[in-house]
C-alpha cells in the first residue's frame, strides 16, 4: 500500500486530495455525498471579518467546459463562522483549512489573531486573489503587499499559512516568491481566471457582477502551466487547483510539481468525486509502483528549451 | 416544510426560513437508466428513469439534478422537479419522471437520449411543498411550472403516498383546483395525468386556443373572490406570474407558497449561486439559497 500522506512545510496532510474553498459550502452541504474523514483536508467557503451579502444574481453562468462565477464572498462573517461552523468542521476527522479574506493587512492580522487560539485549525488559506471583491486592495497582484500580508498573518498566529494566488497577473512566480519570502508554508494555484459572458441580443452581461471568475475543465491547462512555472521558481510546496475532475488530472498536477491538489468546480457536478479520487490515487500509485506520493511530485521530464516566460 | 428534526441542527433564523430546511442528508448521487422518454407537448418531453433510492424518499415539490455523463460541455447538472413516482410489481418505488422544455444545449442533448441510456442524478433536493390540510387547495401553474403539481394533487387527493417514512396527510383538502396557464393549447402538457377524480382543472391560454383567454391569475382571482372558505395557494411558473400571484394572494390575505427556480450550479447548497432576496424583517433582506432553503418559500417573505 503506498503512503498517501504529504507534508507542506508545517502542514501535514493524510493525503493530497483537498476540496477547494467556495465549492464545498461549510461541509454540511456535502454530508450526504462525502466521507469527510477520507479527505486530505477541507477548505470551507471564504470567511470575511464582517458579514457580506454577496453579489446580485445571476451569480453563475455556464460557459464551454467551465463555470463563470460572481458570488462575491457571500458569508455571515467571522463571528458566525466561529459560533456556528467551527465546531462542526473540526469534528469531521480531516484537516480543517480556514480560508480568510479581508480588505487590508490590518484586517487580515486581526482575523489571524482571532483564529490563533483555535488549535484545531490545521492551516489558514489566505484568499488574496478573489476577483469578485471590490473595495479592497487587490493584494495578490502586488508582490510587496503579498509578502507583507503573509508576514503579518504569520506573526499573528501559529497556524501554517497557504497563500492562494490569482492567475490574473503578469507573473505568478513573482507573487509566489513574495509569499514564500513572507513566510508562507505553501501556495495554492490557481484561483479563478477573470472572465465575462454576455447576451449580445439583450446587450447585457450574463452575470449580476458583470465580470466573474472562470473555473472548471476549461482552465486546467492554464493552471497546469502556472504550477509548472511556479514549481521551477520557488521552493515552497504548491497546491494545484484548476479543472480537476479525474485521477489523471490529479497526477498531471503532481507530476508538474504540486504536492497536493484541491478539487473545485467538479464538486458541484460530481459531489462524490473527492473521496473517489483518494481511492483512485492509492490504486494509481500502486500501479506505478510508487511507495509514496513524493515519488511522483515534480517528476516531469521536460527536455527542450526553457520556456521564455519562466519567471 | 420538511421536518426540522430531520435536518442538521442549526439555529432557526429570524425570518422562519431554515438555513438548511431543504437539505437532505439522505440524498443520493447515482447513475440512473432511462426507462422511457416521450413527447408531452410542443417542444416538451417527459423522461422516466430508474433510481429506487431516490424514488423511495422524494416528496411533492422536491427536485433532483440531472447531468449528462462523460461530457464537459454541458458541464453542470440541471434541476428538474419531480413529476411522479412509479412502483414495481411489489409496490416498491423504483422510478421517477420529470417534464422539461427544450431550451438550451443541455435540454437539447437530453431530448436525444434513448431508453437504456444512463444519466447522472442526485437528490432528492429542496424542501418541497407543505403537506396539504383541510383547507381548499389551489394550485397555480404557468407553463412547465405545472410539473410539481401532479404529485401534489395526487397526494392531496389521497391517490398516492410519498416519502420515507411514507407521509400521511391528516385532512383531505375540501377541494383541489389546478389553474394551468400556457401560451397556447399546444403547450398543454400531461392533461391525461391531471384528469383525476376530485381535481378541478381550469385552463387559461394567452391566445384563447383553449379554456379562458387570458392569464391564469384571472382564474385565480375569480376563485379567491368566489370561494367562501379561504384556500391555500401553491404556485410555480415564470417569475412575473408568481409575482402577480403573490400580490393577488397578499391582497386577499390568502396564504401562498411559491416554488422558485433560479440558475443553480450544484443543487445542494455548496455554490451559493441560486440566491433570492428574502425579507428578514420589515426593513432588511438577505440573499438565501433557493436549493436548500427552498425551492418553496412563503410568498410574503420574498423581497422581489
Amino acid at each position: 500500500m503506498p503512503e498517501l500522506d504529504v507534508e507542506l512545510n508545517r502542514l501535514k496532510l493524510k493525503n493530497p486530495i483537498l476540496v477547494a474553498s467556495g465549492t464545498f459550502g461549510y461541509a454540511r452541504e456535502m454530508q450526504a455525498y462525502t466521507d469527510f474523514s477520507r479527505l486530505g483536508g477541507i477548505v470551507p467557503k471564504t470567511v470575511t471579518p464582517l458579514p457580506r451579502p454577496g453579489n446580485p444574481p445571476p451569480r453563475t453562468v455556464e460557459t464551454s467546459a467551465g463555470l463563470l462565477n460572481s458570488i462575491g464572498l457571500d458569508n455571515d462573517g467571522l463571528d458566525v463562522f466561529l459560533e456556528k461552523h467551527l465546531d462542526y468542521l473540526c469534528g469531521l476527522g480531516t484537516a480543517l483549512i480556514v480560508n480568510i479574506a479581508a480588505k487590508n493587512i490590518d484586517e487580515f492580522r486581526t482575523m489571524a489573531e482571532r483564529l490563533a487560539p483555535e488549535s484545531r485549525i490545521a492551516a489558514l488559506e489566505l484568499n488574496i486573489s478573489c476577483p469578485n471583491v471590490s473595495g479592497g486592495v487587490d493584494m495578490g497582484s502586488d508582490p510587496q503587499l503579498t509578502e507583507a500580508v503573509v508576514k503579518a498573518v504569520r506573526e499573528a498566529c501559529p497556524h501554517p499559512i497557504i497563500a492562494k494566488l490569482t492567475p490574473n497577473v503578469t507573473s505568478v512566480p513573482t507573487i509566489a516568491a513574495a509569499a514564500a519570502a513572507g513566510g508562507a508554508d505553501a501556495v495554492a494555484l490557481i484561483n479563478t481566471v477573470q472572465g465575462m459572458a454576455v447576451d449580445w441580443r439583450r446587450r447585457k452581461p450574463r452575470l449580476g457582477g458583470i465580470l466573474g471568475g472562470l473555473s472548471g475543465p476549461a482552465i486546467k491547462p492554464v493552471a497546469l502551466r502556472i504550477v509548472y512555472q511556479v514549481a521551477r521558481a520557488v521552493s515552497i510546496p504548491i497546491i494545484g487547483i484548476g479543472g480537476i475532475q479525474s485521477i489523471d488530472d490529479v497526477m498531471d498536477f503532481l507530476v508538474v510539481g504540486a504536492s497536493a491538489v484541491q478539487i473545485g468546480t467538479a464538486n458541484f457536478y460530481n459531489p462524490t468525486l473527492a473521496t473517489q479520487l483518494v481511492d483512485e490515487l492509492d490504486r494509481c500509485l500502486e500501479a506505478e509502483k510508487c511507495q509514496r506520493v513524493q515519488d511522483v511530485i515534480g517528476t516531469l521530464q521536460a527536455d527542450g528549451p526553457v520556456p521564455a516566460c519562466n519567471r | 416544510m420538511s421536518d426540522p428534526q430531520s435536518t442538521t441542527s442549526y439555529d432557526q433564523n429570524p425570518c422562519g426560513i431554515h438555513p438548511y430546511g431543504g437539505m437532505n442528508q439522505r440524498a443520493v448521487h447515482k447513475s440512473a437508466v432511462v426507462v422511457s422518454h416521450e413527447p408531452m407537448a410542443l417542444n416538451t418531453f417527459r423522461l422516466r428513469m430508474t433510481c429506487p433510492e431516490l424514488a423511495r424518499q422524494i416528496v411533492p415539490g422536491q427536485f433532483f439534478m440531472v447531468r449528462l455523463p462523460g461530457l464537459s460541455d454541458p458541464l453542470l447538472g440541471r434541476p428538474f422537479a419531480l413529476f411522479n413516482v412509479f412502483y414495481d410489481a411489489n409496490g416498491e418505488p423504483t422510478d421517477v419522471d420529470f417534464g422539461y422544455v427544450v431550451i438550451g444545449k443541455m435540454t437539447h442533448l437530453l431530448s436525444q437520449c434513448q431508453p437504456g441510456d444512463e444519466l447522472e442524478i442526485w437528490g432528492p433536493l429542496g424542501n418541497g411543498f407543505p403537506l396539504p390540510d383541510g383547507r381548499p387547495l389551489v394550485l397555480v401553474a404557468g407553463g412547465i411550472g405545472q410539473t410539481p403539481f401532479l404529485a401534489v394533487a395526487r397526494e392531496a387527493l389521497r391517490l398516492q403516498k410519498y416519502g420515507d417514512p411514507v407521509r400521511n396527510i391528516e385532512a383531505t383538502p375540501s377541494s383541489v383546483t389546478l389553474c394551468y396557464g400556457v401560451r397556447s393549447s399546444g403547450y398543454l402538457a400531461g392533461l391525461d395525468d391531471f384528469t383525476l377524480s376530485g381535481l378541478d382543472m381550469q385552463i387559461a391560454t394567452d391566445d384563447g386556443s383553449r379554456g379562458h383567454k387570458g392569464f391564469v391569475t384571472q382564474l385565480l382571482a375569480k376563485i379567491l373572490d368566489e370561494q367562501s372558505d379561504k384556500p391555500v395557494v401553491y404556485c410555480c411558473g415564470p417569475e412575473p406570474m408568481m409575482q402577480a400571484v403573490a400580490e393577488l394572494t397578499a391582497s386577499r390575505e390568502t396564504p401562498c407558497w411559491l416554488s422558485l427556480e433560479t440558475p443553480m450550479a450544484c443543487g445542494f447548497g455548496a455554490c451559493f449561486s441560486c440566491v433570492i432576496r428574502v425579507k428578514m424583517n420589515d426593513r432588511d433582506w438577505d440573499y438565501r439559497r433557493v436549493c436548500v432553503e427552498g425551492p418553496v418559500f412563503p410568498a410574503e417573505r420574498l423581497a422581489w
